[in-house]
């Protein structure tokens, strides 16, 4: 097993809030997002089952392109034409989103569902301050707070969030990158959201102001009792801060176990050539690994397992059979002939 | 250590000019009044160009306080060049004349006096004589001035007359005794007799074929140019900015539906279009406003379509969505103010268009009566005196040129003023 020592090390001991069994907030079964294009119809994301359970930071990782920003917009119904859900369920504490009015979706989005973009720089509106943002986001939902109250609850929330309340009546551009990606989680915050999607919130952001930013996503957990779906390419920051992280490939979920069982008993073969292909500091190889080939058109997806081309262990069946998602061990699951083959067999 | 911070590498992708840095920290309002310093020489294009659009609306604002006459008014002799006095009537006499001005004859006989046919001499000589007679009545005095008019062909004629002593004197305008002045050596120019309250100033662009003055009609056209230019520029933008806001949110077929139609628009010929909407509606001033707004409609429509469509992909209107806000806020408070700039230095370009189409439309004798004050109609009456009067044509033309010009200039300014990155390097 091929695993990197490094994120490892760092994984966090298993607090608390790591649940084994926890209170699912947000069960995912068969989400299927397709997108209309020329070239016919991409499977963005294609029958992913998940449940995220209350209170747990979940890291979701992939490669560019393997359906991981639209499984989190879908998440929201956020998915505007040329794409749209052509299946499965949503099932938001107790709450069938499928069925829910456009009304209805626009009270959740803020008040429990709260969004980080990627990219800090052009997710705040460049003529509005920041006070407006938070106060305009307080009485959209909340149409009966005054103007005093709204701002007296954002300055709070800034204030808590470390940017000095004086900055608050600042625009965007006079804004660090940092700063700005703290005012979008107070956006999520200003209406006490339950559940927050960050996606690849620290893409943009510098070393030094990564590792704050996760360390504030991780007290906020605990101080607002947040559960946070982190999508992201960076192992390293997956490795830091979720309980438990899913992999995806190609639109299809590949492996879902907690942090150190995924980086530590590593299943599947995608999730160990992505670990491998994160440089380690600690190894004098300076060979980095390469996975061979790039992911396949989701236009045509190859039959069977969608990895088997670039696969190092693939078999025939992976050729013409698609493996099932099975449980391998008690917290984790994946979908691999390698370890559903004795199943299969029988 | 100095060469360094005056060669910043350039390729540091977040380097920002010392001016630049500057113009983060300031107002509308203050950049421009530091344009000079920012824009370096092109700061008196700003400058001149705004002076010209203020005093233009200024003008056109209250005509009535810089015009000297009434622009329908037949207030002066006809055709006069620009600056050129107005022809004086001069009495001419011989040099042992016992007589020395039109006072002189009030000695209660008849004075026979020779002039042209058909020229202002007869009425002139009239209105003097008269005049003097009032004056000695008021001064108790009721020796009046008769005179007895003989009227000639030519001049020669008239001057003839007066050399054999046929006439006491003649009376004929300044300049063509000034032409004939060496054949009559014996006769001499005793002074002007029209009343004439005219001098050099009073005509600075010439009188038309009909004597009205050419400069306080170029002064109430401008009235008609405003009136125009920005009824028009602001009904199209009325119109054509919400309808390209929707259709670059809303997207699909409304928006192929409409880019369709405005697009049919924007292809047809301009002046065309309006003519032939000007002649279905007929004419009046509000159809040729109607007609223009219609034409510019598709200039703001495409504009704020594709800025409503890039800014429509932003990802603070996707992040707006996120926060549970409605399609109308994130139009209103997101899309539309980011949209809005663009278009506000459009406006000004296209109020520049309106003026000229206004112009080309009655130039071609659609819309407005043909005595209204404005650049086109006298641009139209002007044409058939191209040859002899160019005054006529030159100054309403020079009007159209300058005002347009004024107002694209300070387009293309505001451009540079709010958003500096748009400068070429």
């Amino acid at each position: 097993m091929a695993s990197i020592e490094n994120p490892v090390a760092e994984l966090p001991p298993p607090s608390a809030s790591d649940l084994a069994h926890g209170e699912v907030l947000y069960s995912i079964r068969d989400l299927t997002v397709d997108y209309a294009t020329r070239a016919g119809t991409v499977g963005a994301v294609d029958r992913v089952s998940l449940d995220i359970r209350k209170g747990e930071i979940i890291g979701l990782v992939g490669e560019s392109g393997c359906g991981k920003s639209t499984l989190g917009k879908a998440l929201m119904r956020m998915i505007t034409p040329p794409g749209h859900i052509s299946g499965g369920e949503l099932l938001f504490a107790g709450e069938d989103l499928m069925l829910a009015s456009d009304r209805r979706m626009r009270q959740l989005r803020g008040a429990r569902i709260g969004m980080v973009f990627q990219d800090p720089m052009t997710s705040l509106n460049p003529l509005a301050r920041i006070i407006d943002h938070l106060t305009e986001t307080i009485q959209t939902h909340e149409s009966t707070v005054s103007d005093a109250a709204a701002r007296d609850r954002a300055e709070q929330l800034v204030a808590r969030l470390g940017i000095r309340i004086e900055r608050i009546d600042d625009y965007p551009h006079q804004f660090s990158g940092g700063m700005r990606q703290r005012i979008m989680i107070a956006l999520a915050l200003a209406l006490r959201a339950d559940f927050v999607i960050a996606d690849e919130p620290t893409t943009a952001l510098d070393v030094i102001v990564e590792a704050q930013f996760l360390d504030l996503l991780l007290e906020l957990r605990d101080e607002f009792d947040l559960t946070i779906l982190l999508i992201t390419h960076n192992i390293g920051a997956v490795a830091e801060i979720s309980d438990r992280v899913a992999v995806m490939y190609a639109g299809k979920l590949v492996e879902l176990g907690p942090a150190n069982a995924v980086f530590g008993e590593t299943k599947h073969p995608y999730s160990q050539g992505l670990l491998q292909s994160v440089p380690n500091i600690d190894v004098d190889d300076v060979d980095l690994y390469q996975m061979a080939g790039s992911p396949p058109s989701l236009v045509h997806p190859p039959p069977g397992c969608r990895f088997h081309p670039r696969c190092p262990a693939a078999m025939d069946i992976c050729r013409t059979e698609e493996p099932a998602f099975l449980k391998v061990a008690p917290e984790q699951a994946t979908a691999c002939w390698l370890y559903s083959k004795g199943r299969y067999d029988e | 250590m100095a060469t360094t911070l005056e060669n910043p590498p350039p390729e540091s992708p977040v380097h920002l000019e010392e001016w630049e840095q500057e113009l983060q920290k300031v107002g509308l309002v203050r950049r421009i009044l530091r344009a000079r310093r920012w824009y370096g020489t092109d700061w008196w294009f700003v400058t001149i160009s705004t002076a010209m659009v203020v005093a233009f609306l200024v003008i056109a604002i209250a005509p009535q306080f810089f015009a000297k006459y009434d622009p329908l008014g037949q207030v002066g002799p006809r055709l006069l060049a620009p600056g050129e006095l107005p022809a004086q009537e001069i009495l001419i006499l011989p040099e042992d004349s016992q007589y020395n001005s039109v006072a002189d004859f009030a000695t209660g006989e008849r004075i026979p006096i020779a002039v042209q046919r058909e020229t202002p001499s007869s009425e002139a000589a009239r209105d003097e004589a008269d005049r003097v007679t009032e004056e000695n009545a008021a001064a108790g005095s009721d020796e009046r001035v008769r005179l007895q008019i003989q009227r000639f062909e030519t001049p020669g004629e008239v001057l003839d007359t007066v050399v054999a002593g046929d006439a006491v004197a003649g009376v004929m305008s300044s300049s063509v005794f000034k032409g004939l002045a060496d054949q009559y050596p014996t006769l001499q120019s005793a002074g002007a007799i029209s009343s004439a309250e005219q001098d050099a100033t009073s005509f600075p662009l010439g009188t038309n074929q009909v004597g009205q003055d050419v400069l306080s009609r170029l002064i109430w056209g401008a009235r008609i140019a405003i009136i125009i230019g920005f009824s028009a520029a602001i009904i199209s933008f009325v119109i054509g900015v919400p309808l390209g806001l929707l259709a670059g949110f809303a997207g699909g077929k409304t928006d192929r539906l409409m880019t369709l139609i405005m697009d049919s628009i924007y292809a047809f010929p301009g002046l065309i279009l309006a003519i032939a909407i000007t002649a279905v509606l007929g004419p009046s001033i509000f159809n040729i406003i109607v007609a223009i707004a219609v034409l510019y409609i598709p200039t703001y429509y495409r504009i704020v379509r594709g800025q409503t469509l890039s800014a429509k992909e932003e990802l603070y209107v996707e992040a707006a969505r996120s926060i549970g806000a409605k399609s109308r806020e994130i139009l209103s408070r997101y899309i539309f103010p980011n949209v809005i700039p663009s278009v506000a230095i459009i406006f000004s370009v296209n109020v520049a268009d309106a003026i000229l189409t206004g112009a080309g439309l009655s130039f071609l004798g659609l819309g407005l009566p043909p005595s209204t004050p404005d650049w086109g109609i006298d641009l139209a009456r002007g044409q058939e005196f191209i040859r002899s009067a160019w005054w006529l044509i030159t100054f309403p033309g020079l009007a159209v040129m300058l005002v347009v010009l004024a107002f694209t200039m300070m387009g293309e300014g505001l451009v540079e003023i709010f958003n500096p990155k748009l400068r070429e390097r």
